[in-house]
């Protein structure tokens, strides 16, 4: 800012020149805050900021006025929605990239490649915030306008391979493989949905030979018990008309599985259940009723052949805690089932199997847990309990 | 045969312009003459007439044009036809044009007449020129894979034709081409039930394909997995094991009470030689051992009661479970043969070619056998059912 040698101008510049040596210029950057107001002039910006505030960012605001003025033609503005579009899309905020996409295909531009893109972007957007639908419904309406766009084919395939929707998938890549028949990426995606594909219809079959496994033990169990005579009731909730435990020749899929379902599934929470043992005999989730006491024992494997006494003598080997009386002795225990619709007790000989005692005429297995009831012989309990019902020997 | 000038007339009838009634008996009359040898031969020196013929397909009488394409079928079945067909006629890309239009009438009879025309290697190759000019190899599956593609034919025989075309390495080379997506959209059809043509064709253009033991790899990779869609046919509904079944393919887990073998004998040992060419190689010898292939050929050999296909079934059994070869000899399709020995082995295949032969008549004859037994068995009891209502 020296003066030059052509000195001879009168103008006053030299003047003017050295008033800035002393005076500040008007909005002159501070040594303090310096780079927080480089940030804010649009050239200068490293990100712009989420919403633009005219009166903090009013360069910024001007210049989004110039780009999205409305007088633009529509192809011009939808362009530079997808520009915004895809710098949201670089920095991962996929919703503005969305609004922006959208934004742009508003504008129903005439260029058909612009909205092919517009839709395919979009479409990549909602991919990746996992709305697989979205995306799939623009790539299929990009595929629509351009049969060979590329990306939007291989995005439809990712999407129905997220969806699941293999066959689909690989119908994409068919397509596409039509019109880009050496596309790398369609190949591994054709390969990949196909083997994908082939997994599940191997799951459906292993799911469907477990199932009839399943099955078919449920009705070998069922056949086992049908075969040894003993009859199960379904829980009080059941009104129909001749129980399925009586009609011995319902043998359709539906009524076993409504006794396996409901004649078999115990109401105790342990989830025991009768089953056919190695040696072909049934082993039977059995509960002791102490109605003195309020208690009960429960043994989750008592096997037919067994005897009572057998068990007997092994639960009662201790004195329970609640028998305060000591007097449960194995040999003063006298045991009672119920037949609940003829209000009856009927006896128990403790030295019969399990098996002789639930093939009973009167014996109805119940929640597919066979109960018995203990008192003690010459007890006072016992004898007010018994006192005025129905018994029966055995 | 007839005389020149019965020719030129026969000729005369065979234009547009004749009256349709003319028209199809002289076309009647050369159905007849190209459905055996001699009439075959007859016409084969009066290129005018085949080319008259071949007009007449653009016929709009749909009969003439029946009996047209069934003239040519006829001669395209025999040989020794086939340049002036080619040649003189030039009937191929007009077939080919025809082939593509989706709604042409009768292209189940192109591909019949394709099919014929490439069973030969010299006649195979011109067309394949053709094809790939024209149409192209990509193409021509697309058609074929393409369920519905012509409403009015089932263009079955596109299998065969591929079968034949693949006798060639050009073709071979295009089908497995790892830049394309080409041979694995075949693959599916090593089960198509409606039709054994087309699966016959698939499964002959696959052991044609596995004939390059460079492809091996690529071929049993996942790029295209071809050891499940060759196996599948051959597996049956038999419980395997849990362990067995956790080592097989995916697709041949747990199958069905109800999964059929394939029907057709020939096919079923098509199937075997394709697997036992994939045994080729080391790598190839591995990977059908770790999948896991030999419970399936185990039940099979169970099941099947061919003499043939047990004898294809046996030897890949053996490369399965037998040790693997000395060093330097690990492909087998590389292994140098001395003169001598493999004359001996021809005339040892030659040997057990005839035994097969003889066991396969015994035991079709056992067959025919216990049926009329059944029969005549039948038939007693009804008698002495009848002897018995009577007393």
């Amino acid at each position: 800012m020296a003066s030059t040698v052509h000195s001879d101008s009168d103008d006053g510049m030299d003047a003017f020149m050295d008033k800035f040596k002393t005076q500040r210029y008007k909005n002159a950057f501070s040594e303090n805050d310096w780079e927080e107001e480089f940030n804010k002039i649009p050239m200068f910006m490293k990100n712009a900021p989420e919403e633009i505030d005219p009166q903090k960012y009013p360069e910024l605001a001007c210049l989004q006025s110039i780009i999205h003025d409305e007088d633009r033609p529509p192809e011009e503005q939808a362009k530079s929605l997808k520009d915004e579009g895809n710098a949201y899309f670089k920095e991962k905020n996929y919703q503005k990239a969305v609004v922006a996409y959208t934004a742009g295909l508003k504008k129903k531009c005439a260029d058909q490649d612009l909205n092919a893109v517009l839709l395919t972007n979009r479409a990549a957007s909602h991919f990746y915030l996992g709305n697989m639908r979205s995306a799939l419904n623009d790539a299929a309406a990009a595929k629509k306008l351009k049969p060979d766009h590329l990306k939007a084919l291989i995005r439809g395939a990712q999407c129905c391979i997220e969806l699941r929707h293999f066959s689909e998938a690989i119908q994409w890549c068919e397509d596409g493989l039509k019109v880009h028949p050496t596309d790398k990426k369609l190949r591994e995606l054709r390969a990949a949905a196909d083997k994908h594909k082939r997994a599940a219809e191997r799951d459906a079959r292993k799911a469907k030979a477990k199932e009839k496994k399943l099955h078919g033990e449920k009705e070998a169990l069922l056949n086992a018990i049908k075969d040894r005579g003993i009859k199960l009731v379904q829980p009080a909730r059941a009104q129909r008309s001749g129980s399925d435990s009586e009609d011995e020749d319902e043998r359709s899929p539906a009524a076993i599985a409504e006794l396996s379902l409901d004649g078999l599934s115990s109401q105790e929470v342990t989830g025991a259940q009768v089953f056919v043992d190695e040696q072909g005999s049934l082993q039977w989730p059995v509960l002791f009723l102490y109605p003195e006491h309020q208690q009960s024992d429960f043994i989750s494997a008592f096997c037919e052949n067994s005897c009572f006494t057998d068990h007997l003598g092994v639960m009662f080997e201790e004195l329970p805690p609640w028998d305060a009386d000591r007097k449960y002795l194995p040999q003063n225990l006298q045991l009672y089932f119920e037949d609940e619709e003829k209000e009856t007790l009927y006896r128990v000989d403790p030295e019969m199997s399990l098996l002789k005692i639930l093939q009973h005429k009167r014996y109805f297995v119940k929640a597919g847990t066979p109960s018995f009831i203990v008192l003690v012989k010459g007890s006072s309990y016992c004898k007010q309990f018994l006192s005025g019902r129905k018994i029966h020997g055995l | 045969m007839l005389s020149d000038s019965e020719v030129a007339e026969l000729l005369s009838f065979l234009t547009p312009s004749t009256r349709p009634d003319v028209k199809g008996q002289a076309t009647e009359y050369i159905l007849g003459l190209s459905g055996n040898r001699d009439g075959c031969r007859f016409l084969h020196s009066k290129p005018d007439l085949i080319a008259a013929l071949f007009a007449l397909t653009s016929d709009p009488s749909i009969a003439i044009v029946k009996d047209c394409y069934h003239i040519f079928i006829n001669l395209s079945a025999d040989e020794t036809l086939h340049q002036v067909l080619v040649k003189d006629v030039k009937v191929v890309p007009v077939l080919f044009k025809n082939l593509l239009d989706p709604e042409y009438l009768f292209s189940d009879q192109i591909c019949t007449i394709l099919s014929n025309l490439t069973r030969h290697e010299k006649t195979c190759k011109i067309l394949f020129k053709v094809l790939q000019e024209d149409v192209g190899m990509a193409q021509l599956v697309q058609i074929f894979c393409t369920e519905g593609y012509n409403k009015n034919a089932k263009l079955h025989y596109l299998g065969p034709l591929l079968s034949n075309l693949t006798q060639l390495p050009e073709a071979r080379n295009y089908l497995m081409d790892k830049d394309r997506c080409v041979v694995q959209r075949l693959l599916p059809f090593t089960q198509y039930q409606s039709s054994v043509v087309r699966r016959g064709g698939v499964i002959g253009t696959l052991r044609n394909c596995c004939f390059d033991h460079a492809h091996h790899k690529w071929l049993l990779s996942d790029a295209v997995d071809i050891l499940p869609f060759l196996l599948l046919p051959l597996a049956g509904p038999e419980e395997l094991t849990e362990e067995e079944n956790e080592g097989l393919p995916v697709d041949l887990q747990y199958l069905p009470e109800d999964k059929k073998r394939e029907e057709d004998p020939d096919i079923r040992k098509m199937l075997l030689e394709t697997l036992l060419l994939l045994t080729a190689t080391k790598a190839g010898r591995q990977m059908l051992k770790e999948k896991n292939v030999y419970p399936i050929m185990r039940e099979f050999h169970r099941w099947e009661k061919d003499a043939h296909v047990t004898a294809a079934c046996e030897k890949l059994v053996q490369v399965l479970i037998g040790d693997e070869p000395e060093e330097g000899m690990e492909n087998l399709m590389e292994v140098e043969i001395p003169q001598d020995v493999e004359e001996k082995l021809k005339e040892a295949d030659a040997k057990e070619q005839e035994e097969l032969e003889k066991e396969e008549e015994k035991r079709k004859q056992a067959e025919e056998e216990a049926e009329k037994k059944k029969k005549s068995d039948s038939e007693q009891t009804d008698r002495e059912q009848e002897s018995g209502l009577i007393k």
